[in-house]
């Protein structure tokens, strides 16, 4: 298996510039597995146990999976190498991005685009509220704690500490409930 | 310097906040740049959104552009303080866990907070819709496209840059 079993930082932080700065709309993971088991800097089982960190602990999935991947193939410095991989790229492009935002944004062309392009974002964000529910859709508990969540913070405008306190905990304990039912069962 | 004080704080507070890969921060992050701290209007937060999507890598990245606009005399300054301060507590968290990872091997823990937590989660993005709604076009041709996109999204699997991309062609010809 080992390929590559101990690569140089430059390998890692290239190989995750390159995944972050060709991941259009998802499949980053995908990208990662392969290019990680191929290099043999991690095995199959411990990819799937970074990828349930990276989604558990706060952060970018794809900025905590590159990571988790690059502290197991080389340690801390292994892990700067991935976060500095990740992160540059993108910031790289958005400046650029910025620059042109504020030299053009006035232009009667450019506001016309971006509006739409804000209208195509707007969607994005309704369809994945609704696919996420869709998701919850077995529990009542989860619906009504969805519902619940947002009425708090778009009517009550709760911030954001005290609803993943109150409702992130409200759901954790009814999971924890849950288990602790199943394993008497 | 009091301007990147308070990026800092916001950011980093957002940062460490993140959970689900950072899906809910979006309403508070618009009450602190667009409310408390008026960095930038709604509709420039939007568009902000909608280049962070738009762009490779984290939507989250769209803070650099939140920072660039909030230190217009050191754009890129701003820029910097608040991408690090976004991405860099997060992930002290990510790199400090490994220490614990053997202790929490295989633990119920994991999936109970992770499932326990999705609800709130998803709760924050169906709060993120009204919140991106206020800086995006409210006519009825906007609200068409929108509606075509979530139908898209649900129903292909055109990719979400690509949506954009087709809206902003759309917006050049109907949204001026």
């Amino acid at each position: 298996m080992p390929a590559e079993a101990r690569p140089s930082l430059g390998s890692i932080a290239l190989t995750f510039a390159t995944i972050a700065a060709t991941s259009f709309g998802g499949g980053q993971k995908a990208s990662i597995r392969r290019q990680v088991l191929a290099r043999g800097w991690i095995d199959s089982d411990r990819f799937l146990e970074g990828l349930e960190i990276a989604q558990v602990l706060p952060g970018p999935n794809l900025l905590n999976l590159a990571i988790y991947c690059g502290q197991k193939a080389r340690g801390v410095p292994g892990a700067l190498a991935a976060f500095a991989g990740v992160s540059i790229p993108p910031f790289a492009i958005v400046l650029v991005a910025g620059a042109l935002y504020f030299k053009f944004a006035s232009n009667p062309f450019v506001h016309g685009g971006l509006r739409g392009c804000a209208a195509g974002a707007l969607g994005l964000t309704l369809g994945n509220a609704l696919e996420l529910t869709w998701d919850e859709r077995k529990s009542w508990l989860s619906v009504a704690l969805v519902a619940a969540t947002a009425l708090a913070v778009s009517l009550l405008h709760v911030p954001l500490l005290p609803v993943l306190a109150i409702f992130g905990g409200a759901g954790i304990l009814s999971e924890w409930l849950r288990a602790r039912k199943r394993s008497e069962d | 310097m009091e301007t990147l004080i308070h990026l800092l704080s916001v950011f980093s507070q957002l940062s460490i906040l993140g959970f689900g890969g950072g899906k809910g921060i979006i309403p508070q992050m618009h009450t602190d740049a667009v409310t408390t701290y008026r960095w930038v209007n709604s509709e420039q937060f939007t568009q902000f959104y909608t280049i962070g999507k738009l762009v490779p890598g984290p939507t989250t990245i769209f803070a650099a552009l939140i920072g660039y606009a909030a230190l217009p005399q050191r754009p890129l300054l701003g820029a910097a303080v608040a991408t690090a301060a976004m991405f860099v507590p997060s992930s002290l968290i990510m790199i400090g866990f490994d220490s614990l990872e053997e202790r929490f091997a295989a633990s119920p823990w994991r999936a109970i907070v992770s499932r326990g937590l999705a609800p709130a989660i998803v709760g924050l993005v169906w709060s993120s819709v009204p919140t991106i709604a206020r800086g995006a076009p409210s006519s009825v041709a906007a609200y068409v496209t929108s509606a075509v996109v979530v139908i898209l999204m649900l129903r292909t699997k055109i990719n979400a840059p690509l949506l954009i991309l087709l809206c902003g062609a759309v917006g050049i010809a109907l949204l001026r």
